[in-house]
């Protein structure tokens, strides 16, 4: 289908002004965080700093947020390797064996995929608070893992469904079962699933907000947008030279990671859409 | 065949299992329980039936909440599923620099919706806003103007916040759907003289169905459960007026309500057990 030129021309003027419309509060953010605090709202060109580079050294010494990003790395990350290992052996016994116990455990897993966690979370407070996992990094990943749990345990089970037995008959043959083939053999070619799970779910760990405020009280142990919101309410509205020379600081690793891996991103995501 | 000796593949569900069940299943159990007692979350509990839920619903600020969470629910649903299918058409044929705009436009989506509130807050505080001084700088008055003193304009830019945010995760589900509807069906509609709108009604939008679903189920599900960018963007106020129920759980569980708390999460888990059974029955029905 040829289409002509004039509206082919007006579609990617609009693509372009989608375009701008999607950085423009990207480019206020990093405007604001470089106007000098005594720049009074506003002499001159609105549109250019006046580079006021030492807010950002203020902002990162005065936020904390290089200790917050530590600790959403820890968090990420362990949530993620753990989400993967479990969820991994979970979707490989269901798929292959295909006992009651184990169609029981699917449905179970299934059914409350789409349940949001603050639905539990304030039982949750009182289990974390017996357990004492409250304010702690190992607490925070196991309620992260468990959310995450029925995306990876649908992901992997549907993508070992469609590996062809003979990949288990040859482990059985050398003589591995259980968690040995698993590991050695399965493993190692889940990791397609292994990607398009990270990618629909690691951003949203990091960026956890509605359970970190229960469970992430102490300054120490806050995540970013935790760290933010507290550092946040003590300006009551003002200083919006700090405010957002942090905010920009706070979204620096998740936009690099993007970008760096933006083509497997968009991959992954479409692919996901398919299948789902 | 061979018999198998200790063959314990089978339970090599157990641990993920045992996780779900701790932190998961046991906590809903147990919410349940709490939901009928008073307590206060450190003294004894007593059990008072359902007087926790009878007071919900005699309390305006908790049913203001419920108005809140299904305005924002249902607005942000329906816009963020028309943006994302326009961008998609938009998107669709290749051209220049495609890639480009396809990673710009879901940018936002990788963004925490928390920061996010307080970006758009940057711009749009009320008199003090980037936004504010940018059109006076042109020598033209915000449209918006002190959004934040009327209801409807204040849900109105949560709502536009929340689809700015994440039409382009919409629109890369729409742009995946359209790609498995195969050129061949549109362009036999196009020989059979069907127009563009024909076109698009009778054979790309039923084609759809399927990514509409989705993403209809997910963005409702989501949004009812909307917490990050209320928080920043208005706290909830003025007053309690923007105050969503995933917010007012949050703060009857810190103000020592820990009974009632519970009990506002079982209204919300209702009331997005709704869209969730619709959508199954949608999806079994076509099976």
């Amino acid at each position: 289908m040829k289409e002509n030129r004039l509206l082919r021309m007006l579609r990617i003027l609009l693509v372009a002004l989608l375009c701008v419309m999607c950085l423009i509060p990207f480019y206020v953010l990093l405007v604001l965080s470089l106007n000098a605090p005594s720049r009074v709202f506003y002499e001159g060109n609105i549109f250019v700093p006046t580079f006021a580079w030492a807010n950002y050294a203020e902002a990162w010494s005065k936020s904390r947020v290089g200790t917050a990003m530590l600790n959403s790395a820890v968090i990420t990350f362990g949530t993620l390797g753990m989400t993967i290992l479990l969820g991994g052996m979970a979707g490989y016994a269901i798929a292959r064996r295909n006992t009651t116990f184990n169609k029981a455990v699917f449905s179970l897993l299934i059914g409350c995929m789409m349940i949001p966690g603050i639905i539990n979370t304030v039982p949750l407070y009182t289990l974390m608070r017996q357990i004492g996992a409250v304010n702690t990094l190992w607490g925070m990943v196991m309620v992260c893992a468990t959310l995450a749990m029925p995306s990876a345990v649908f992901i992997y089970t549907t993508f070992v469904r469609a590996l062809p037995r003979e990949l288990d008959e040859a482990a059985e043959v050398d003589g591995c079962t259980g968690f040995k083939a698993f590991w050695q053999v399965i493993f190692p070619v889940l990791k397609p699933a292994t990607a398009s799970f990270v990618i629909l779910n690691g951003f949203g760990v990091w960026n956890n907000y509605a359970q970190a405020v229960f469970f992430l009280q102490s300054r120490d142990k806050q995540n970013i947008p935790q760290a933010l919101s507290v550092f946040f309410q003590q300006f009551g509205g003002a200083k919006w030279h700090l405010m957002s020379a942090t905010a920009a600081i706070a979204i620096v690793p998740v936009v690099l990671i993007f970008l760096v891996f933006q083509r497997q991103f968009i991959q992954g995501l479409t692919e996901g859409a398919v299948k789902g | 065949m061979r018999v198998k000796r200790r063959d314990y593949t089978q339970w090599m569900s157990l641990p993920a299992l045992l996780l779900f069940c701790t932190f998961f299943v046991y906590p809903l159990i147990r919410g349940i329980g709490m939901s009928l007692t008073d307590w206060d979350g450190m003294g004894k509990a007593t059990f008072i039936g359902f007087a926790n839920f009878t007071r919900f619903f005699q309390d305006a600020r908790a049913l203001g909440d419920i108005r809140t969470t299904l305005i924002f629910a249902a607005g942000s649903a329906l816009l963020l599923n028309l943006f994302g299918l326009l961008y998609a058409l938009l998107m669709e044929k290749p051209f220049h620099g495609r890639s480009l705009a396809r990673v710009i436009i879901y940018l936002p989506a990788i963004i925490s919706p928390l920061i996010m509130g307080y970006i758009w807050y940057f711009l749009l505080q009320p008199g003090r806003g980037f936004l504010y001084h940018a059109m006076a700088q042109i020598g033209a008055t915000f449209p918006l103007g002190n959004w934040m003193g009327n209801y409807p304009t204040t849900m109105a830019v949560l709502i536009f916040v929340n689809v700015w945010q994440f039409a382009g995760m919409t629109m890369i589900i729409y742009l995946a759907g359209l790609q498995n509807i195969s050129s061949d069906m549109r362009e036999a509609a196009l020989i059979d003289g069907a127009g563009a709108w024909q076109r698009f009604t009778r054979v790309t939008l039923p084609l759809l169905a399927p990514a509409i679903r989705i993403n209809v189920v997910t963005n409702i599900i989501g949004s009812l459960s909307v917490f990050d960018v209320i928080m920043s963007l208005t706290e909830g106020g003025p007053g309690y007026a923007t105050e969503s129920l995933s917010i007012y759980i949050m703060r009857m569980c810190y103000g020592s309500r820990t009974g009632y708390s519970t009990a506002v999460a079982m209204i919300l888990f209702v009331m997005i057990l709704i869209p969730v059974v619709i959508s199954m029955r949608l999806t079994r029905a076509r099976d």
